[in-house]
């Protein structure tokens, strides 16, 4: 467990060695852009460098790391849960543009409205 | 009181119950608030790729120079700010007086990614893009996407520079203890992780 003044949580050494890695990703992430890569190719690429910052970020910059593992398992699993939701239920958007009335000059009601 | 003690009373609470989770309620409750927030922004983010899937004329405005080089430049003022953030958290936990310069030097790369994403706002609506126009001629719901994205973010760097200006404040005063300034840099730390998903998916993939 890690609370303000824990000597768990590393020093900052560490920490700017992270900083200079997560900068290292973004710097990745440009080149990957300007690659000549396929959309979808780029699109997984870019994912998969973002869920990787992310995770330094979550574990060690916010110590979630050095807290107690039924914090982590709470909380991410739940966010994850909800994201995968998202992902199923969004599509669902684009069924409500089949299922519009048709609208012609006949379709209007005769006392307009 | 015994160091044993105090680590006693920071884990079992003032009524001696055992804190399931072993962290102060403050930190358990900006975590869940960290939590809903990044629903909130993974709520956007899929919309927007939803959106840009369905959008056969979408428009991919963003030139290398200068667009493109001021997000890397916002990027590495954010994530540079991170650093700052994380040296305050040590220092005061340590009891040093550097905190206040770590807070400071956060507040004021907030301050200047702000300044940063407010002078390109102010260059694309110029140009005449806007929530529900594209002066390109595509879908104009790049800018709505745009915008409703960004702004989010940027009203969460505004409101993270002003909570760590008053959490500072009521430090140096004597007034709140070391744990505010961890609580307040785990919402700060979250304000960078959410631009490492905007910058590639907001920025990169609408580069020309």
């Amino acid at each position: 467990m890690s609370s303000a003044g824990s000597s768990s949580s590393p020093g900052m050494r560490f920490y700017t060695v992270l900083w200079a890695g997560l900068l290292g990703i973004v710097i990745v992430e440009v080149l990957l852009t300007y690659g000549g890569l396929r959309p979808l190719a780029l699109l997984i690429a870019l994912l998969a460098l973002a869920l990787i910052e992310a995770g330094v970020a979550l574990m060690y910059f916010m110590h979630l790391k050095y807290e107690r593992r039924i914090l982590f398992w709470s909380l991410i699993p739940a966010l994850v849960f909800v994201l995968v939701m998202f992902d199923h239920l969004w599509p669902d958007a684009f069924r409500v543009t089949s299922m519009r009335l048709p609208v012609s000059a006949s379709s209007t009601p005769a006392g307009g409205g | 009181m015994s160091h044993a003690e105090l680590t006693m009373q920071h884990v079992h609470g003032a009524v001696g119950e055992e804190r399931p989770y072993g962290v102060s309620t403050k930190k358990l409750v900006m975590w869940l608030f960290i939590i809903a927030d990044g629903a909130t922004f993974g709520a956007l983010l899929f919309a927007y790729g939803y959106v840009r899937v369905g959008s056969p004329d979408w428009t991919k405005p963003f030139a290398f120079s200068p667009t493109i080089l001021n997000a890397i430049v916002m990027t590495f003022v954010l994530l540079t700010s991170s650093l700052t953030m994380l040296g305050g958290v040590r220092a005061a936990s340590a009891g040093r007086p550097s905190a206040i310069r770590w807070l400071s030097a956060t507040m004021l790369l907030g301050t200047g990614f702000a300044a940063l994403h407010l002078r390109e706002w102010f260059s694309m609506i110029h140009e005449g893009w806007s929530p529900s126009h594209n002066p390109l001629g595509g879908s104009p719901l790049f800018g709505a996407a745009f915008f409703g994205i960004t702004g989010l973010h940027l009203l969460h760097v505004v409101s993270g520079v002003i909570a760590i200006g008053v959490v500072t404040l009521l430090y140096r005063r004597g007034r709140l203890d070391a744990s505010y300034i961890e609580t307040t840099g785990l919402y700060w730390h979250f304000v960078d992780l959410v631009w490492m998903f905007v910058f590639p998916l907001v920025y990169l993939l609408n580069a020309r």
